[in-house]
């Protein structure tokens, strides 16, 4: 197991004066699910965008298993093994579920554009291998019987999963989910707690931005506290509620989560 | 269900001239629809399925046919070889184009593709040295296929056919694999296409690449069949005329653009007869055809007969 398998180290992100980041540094060991919380406005949204590349940092360094990631444009820290969901849904509407889920697998295929215009042999088994990988990531999402339909038509809750299984179908080292929670009923947060325990056991490393107490306490490894974009706690489930400050500022009260 | 369509659509092309020989809408108006339905299935490949638009495509195709003009008469090449050329002319102009002019968005694209379209224009109506000016060259040699020359209404129905055919075979191959899915990608998403690993400025590059290809190769066809060229087929009205073929026929659809080619050029050859009326009738088609069908043509009727035939059927079960 790597130890700072991410490495985010003084992370500053400003938006004309006003501090999203104010020097976060956090080390994320391989393997666990490291959740990060706060306040709306405390940055975690700008966390996960400056670790994929759609903002760039304004100081500081995030080192993704060796790599610097500051500076790389999206595609290609999406290359070295990092996939993500989005807050705000990012289907790919004009595409069927199983479509959407094959191109979560574009990395893992090399078919070009002669190749594909002309339909070689190669590109027809390459074809059948992304179909049978997007299988595998929507049968572990529960998705099996809506791969044909268009990505629109689902439901809220399923769209949800649909970008996990997007997600899974790239094989990532590090999976990014972007409040999965947000929006779901009771049931299907249950079923989402269940389904980021299975990805953990596929050896994904999980980084989750979260507002849903219950199913953050009882999921992840460890805890991120985030406030006015600076590091307010880090810890265990239980030393974060444990922990005065953060409920003095986030919790309201001294609560215990369990689900 | 893609090779039931295509080879639906193969056996139209095939029956038609047999069932009506030497018949002028099909000899004469089908080549012209032909080299439409290879225009606008490469624009398809832009504006439906990676959602970019080009307001300037026309200059593609007349890249294509002054190529294959200037090589064949001053310079006595291979038709073939001609036509070689006016694909590599206008693939490499279509790549170094592409980075800088796709960065823009919505209008903004609208707008340097047009002013592209004009300048390719202009430099038609300018170079007389080259071009032969407002007045067109004339006097371009027949297509030459390895010894076969092209010559002749039938011959060029079934020439141009193929190609179309060819054309539609490619688009359906690249929209249904990983190169165009990533096209579709951006189009849905940008930063989720992205964020799945595609390069977006990159496929939208190879979109407006193999567009600018298929119109150069419409282009060297045209050049060859009319054995004339002049700037007037390739001005602005070519270029909106080419992305109304694609809108009318419903975008993202290959054959809808095929569909929407056919279509348009049917359309204006119908409405001749209303001379002072053409363009009058032309503009309020259009307008009622977005209005009643905004999918287009293609995806619209084809909707419209699914929805009939499901109240037929319903009501055949009552009784």
């Amino acid at each position: 197991m790597i130890e700072n398998f991410l490495a985010v180290d003084g992370l500053e992100q400003s938006f004309g004066g006003v501090m999203a980041l104010a020097g976060v540094g956090f080390q994320v060991p391989e393997g666990l699910i490291y959740a990060v919380i706060g306040p709306n406005g405390a940055g975690k949204t700008t966390l996960f965008n400056n670790l994929c590349g759609f903002y760039r940092p304004s100081a500081g360094s995030i080192r993704f298993n060796g790599y610097e990631l500051c500076g790389l444009s999206t595609h290609r820290i999406a290359a070295l093994g990092i996939a993500r969901t989005f807050q705000n849904l990012q289907l790919f509407f004009n595409m069927t579920v199983l479509e959407n889920v094959m191109v979560g697998g574009h990395l893992r295929a090399r078919t070009g554009l002669l190749a594909a215009a002309l339909r070689l042999p190669r590109v027809r088994r390459e074809e059948r291998r992304l179909q049978e990988w997007a299988r595998e990531a929507l049968e572990l999402c529960d998705l099996t019987d809506r791969a044909a339909q268009p990505a629109g038509s689902l439901p809220y809750g399923l769209m949800k999963r649909v970008e996990i299984a997007r997600a899974l179908a790239a094989r990532p080292r590090l999976l990014l989910l972007d409040e999965p929670a947000a929006g779901l009923n009771d049931t299907e947060t249950l079923a989402l707690r269940d389904l980021i325990a299975r990805i953990r056991a596929t050896g994904v490393t999980v980084l989750l931005v979260e507002h849903h107490m219950p199913l953050v306490m009882s999921v992840s490894d460890r805890l991120l506290v985030l406030d006015y974009g600076s590091v307010l706690a880090e810890g265990t489930p239980a030393e974060i509620q444990a922990d005065p400050r953060v409920v003095a500022a986030y919790l309201g009260g001294a609560v215990q989560y369990a689900v | 269900m893609r090779l039931a369509g295509f080879g639906a659509f193969a056996a139209g092309v095939t029956l038609l001239p047999v069932l009506f020989p030497d018949n002028y809408f099909v000899t004469v108006v089908g080549v012209s629809a032909g080299l439409h339905v290879i225009l606008a299935v490469g624009l398809n490949l832009l504006i439906g399925y990676a959602g970019q638009i080009s307001l300037g495509h026309a200059a593609f195709f007349g890249m294509g046919a002054y190529a294959s003009a200037i090589l064949t008469t001053r310079h006595a090449w291979p038709s073939l070889l001609a036509m070689a050329a006016g694909l590599l002319i206008a693939g490499s102009i279509a790549w170094l184009l592409a980075r800088p002019i796709l960065r823009l968005r919505g209008h903004y694209l609208a707008m340097a593709t047009l002013g592209f379209g004009i300048i390719v224009h202009v430099v038609m109506v300018q170079a007389t040295g080259w071009t032969g000016g407002p007045d067109g060259m004339a006097g371009i040699p027949p297509l030459n296929l390895l010894g076969w020359e092209v010559d002749g209404d039938r011959r060029w129905y079934g020439v141009v056919s193929a190609a179309a055919l060819l054309t539609i075979w490619l688009s359906l191959n690249i929209v249904d694999s990983r190169v165009g899915r990533a096209l579709r990608a951006v189009r849905g998403s940008e930063f989720a296409a992205q964020m799945m690993g595609i390069d977006a400025a990159g496929a939208k590059t190879q979109a407006f690449v193999v567009s600018a290809l298929f119109a150069a190769f419409a282009g060297s066809l045209f050049a060859h069949q009319q054995a004339f060229v002049s700037p007037d087929s390739f001005s602005l009205m070519v270029s909106v005329d080419l992305v109304i073929m694609v809108v009318l026929g419903g975008m993202a659809s290959t054959f809808g653009a095929a569909f929407g080619a056919i279509a348009l050029t049917l359309l204006n050859e119908g409405l001749v007869v209303f001379e002072d009326y053409e363009m009058l009738i032309h503009g309020a088609l259009l307008m009622i055809v977005m209005i009643f069908l905004p999918q287009g043509l293609f995806v619209g009727l084809s909707q419209v007969g699914r929805r009939l035939s499901a109240v037929f059927y319903c009501q055949t079960e009552k009784r």
